[in-house]
């Protein structure tokens, strides 16, 4: 449904994206993650045809964005970032103004405003100008405007972003139930919202795809298996005694104190081992328990992986 | 072609869900008013000793009176385009709507002709004002139809032209104050230089004891320098017009104004495809 090949693009010298190619089938929600300023927005709104690629190729539904804009356009519903909206309009004649820009049919059009109201649930502020909305009711009538006319594909650029935690939910809620009918791809810098309602991930670092995979495999043990650990100690001594134990890969201290996060090999479970070396040594242990990887996790090993290999790169051009 | 219109019926009632349509057009109305107050009291001093001001006999009502109020209107409208046209383009990209205008299934054509036709639209409401002032002549004095009614186009046509400039550069800023004062800046730039230019002398400058073939070429090239001067002014061809003289050049003088600066309103949204940073 959504397609990019090799997609670049240059703001002057300064690349923003490069090379990104992903593919995204019908039916699916696909999360598009990364730091703020990694492309996101940029690599939206050349699909969207906002803004031409300076090289490769967007497709939506077999439309090239380039070639074919109209037919593009026509069958995406976007959401850009800060919802620009007409403040001196009332939310019906904003829809009504977004249907027939869309080219709904003019028989059709109060129909589709009560639906696309009733779902995004702005029926209370369907009478009310929309510089006196609240953020939460602009951002469903962003979302609303993008569903006017059914496109087959919904781009939301950070649906989410500046909301408080219920309306983050009900917003959530609505994408969800949006899934049936619509292939979703929406951008976020918040992790747990990405693994809460998408099936798959890209993340985009500096401007490149870093990983795209499904949920369940990213989420999943993979080739290591990660323990949180509580103790009371010298954190030297800890890392000491755990370094010496079968199958621990390497100790991380988790930030606060007395925290430590264990990588070790999935296939062994050197649980027991690290209790016992820990007691023995007269080290009280509060807690330690499995972790299932996180999404999170997932991300600051990507970024830190590719912070390394450009570390790497740098210094291999240094010894040239 | 349904989306130029849902376009232009956006934007000309934006005009009058914010007070600055009312505003626009009452501002017209009053300043025009009291020109056609001063204008046909001013006449009616003329007809009444005409050798005072230096008339034979009492003069034509078309050419003393109507011919330079309607110019007048036409004038007023180089201080009102602006003020029409700066929010056009400008604005949406200062909101951000641009955004949603570029993504929806519209042509450029449907957003520039939607727009344009929104002022235009603020542009018939002024031409109507003068309506007024025309059915007034026409009740109290006898006046060809016909003069009344192209007066009435001319100021239409002044603001139509003034219009097409306005939209070009609304699209070049995001800012509506640079956009506004750029426009009136222009046209008033345009106003004064063509306004000097009159004073130039039509006869070839080059000296008489030069050679035939230069002084040619040097003649050539000052008609046709002086003759842009002079016709860069948005008035240049409305003192016939207002009299009810209708030559084709006139019309299409206006008609080709507006369709250079609507093209170059094409190519100025354009640009956001090869610019760097839009």
């Amino acid at each position: 449904m959504i397609s990019a090949e090799g997609l670049t693009k240059y703001y002057g010298p300064i690349p923003a994206i490069q090379g990104v190619s992903f593919h995204v089938d019908q039916g699916e929600i696909v999360g598009f993650l990364g730091p703020n300023g990694a492309g996101k927005t940029t690599t939206m709104r050349i699909l969207t045809g906002y803004m031409p690629a300076t090289s490769g190729v967007a497709k939506i539904a077999g439309f090239d964005v380039s070639k074919d804009p109209i037919e593009v356009k026509r069958r995406v519903g976007y959401l850009p970032e800060n919802v620009p909206l007409y403040p001196e309009m009332l939310v019906s004649a904003f829809l009504r103004f977004v249907a027939e820009v869309k080219g709904v049919e003019r028989r059709n059009i109060p129909g589709e405003i009560d639906r696309v109201v009733e779902r995004c649930g702005l029926i209370e502020v369907k009478q009310r100008l929309v510089k006196n909305l609240s953020k939460g009711f602009r951002q469903r009538l962003g979302l609303a405007q993008a569903l006017i006319g059914s496109p087959p594909v919904l781009i939301l650029d950070e649906p989410t972003v500046g909301l408080d935690p219920r309306q983050i939910i009900d917003i959530r809620n609505m994408i969800k139930g949006l899934a049936e009918e619509h292939t979703i791809m929406l951008s976020s810098h918040i992790l747990p919202e990405v693994a809460m309602i998408c099936q798959r991930v890209m993340i985009i670092h500096h401007g490149r795809l870093v990983v795209e995979d499904t949920m369940e495999r990213l989420g999943g043990e993979g080739e290591v298996r990660l323990l949180e650990l509580e103790a009371m100690g010298a954190t030297a001594r800890i890392r000491e005694l755990l370094a010496g134990i079968d199958g621990v890969q390497d100790v991380s201290v988790n930030g606060e104190q007395d925290r430590y996060v264990i990588r070790t090999d999935a296939a062994k479970d050197p649980r027991e081992m690290i209790i016992q070396a820990l007691v023995q040594a007269g080290i009280p242990v509060a807690g330690l328990h499995e972790r299932r990887r996180t999404l999170e996790d997932v991300f600051v090993e990507v970024v830190s992986q590719e912070e390394s290999q450009v570390v790497a790169d740098a210094g291999e051009e240094d010894s040239v | 072609m349904s989306g130029m219109w849902a376009v232009c019926k956006r934007e000309f009632s934006s005009y009058f869900v914010t007070p600055i349509g009312y505003v626009i057009i009452g501002v017209y109305s009053l300043i025009t008013g009291l020109g056609f107050l001063a204008s046909f009291l001013y006449y009616a001093r003329i007809s009444q000793s005409p050798a005072a001001f230096d008339y034979s006999s009492i003069p034509s009502l078309e050419e003393t009176m109507l011919s330079p109020f309607l110019v007048f209107c036409g004038q007023i409208l180089i201080f009102l385009a602006p003020l029409i046209t700066m929010r056009l383009l400008a604005e949406e990209k200062n909101r951000g709507t641009m955004e949603l205008m570029l993504t929806y299934p519209l042509r450029d054509r449907d957003i520039i002709f939607g727009k344009y036709l929104a002022a235009l639209g603020m542009a018939l409401i002024m031409m109507l004002v003068v309506g007024v002032y025309m059915a007034i002549v026409a009740v109290f004095a006898t006046v060809e139809p016909a003069v009344l009614l192209f007066g009435m186009l001319t100021v239409f046509l002044m603001g139509a032209a003034l219009i097409s400039l306005g939209l070009m550069i609304s699209a070049l800023t995001s800012n509506q104050v640079t956009s506004g004062v750029l426009t009136f800046g222009l046209v008033f730039i345009m106003y004064v230089i063509s306004a000097l230019a009159r004073d130039l002398s039509p006869d070839n400058p080059a000296p008489a004891n030069w050679g035939e073939g230069i002084r040619d070429a040097i003649g050539f090239i000052y008609t046709i320098f002086r003759t842009i001067l002079v016709e860069l002014s948005i008035d240049a061809h409305a003192r016939d017009m207002a009299q009810g003289i209708v030559q084709p050049e006139d019309i299409a003088y206006y008609v080709l104004f507006a369709a250079f600066f609507i093209f170059a309103t094409f190519r100025v949204l354009e640009s956001r495809k090869w610019r760097a940073i839009s």
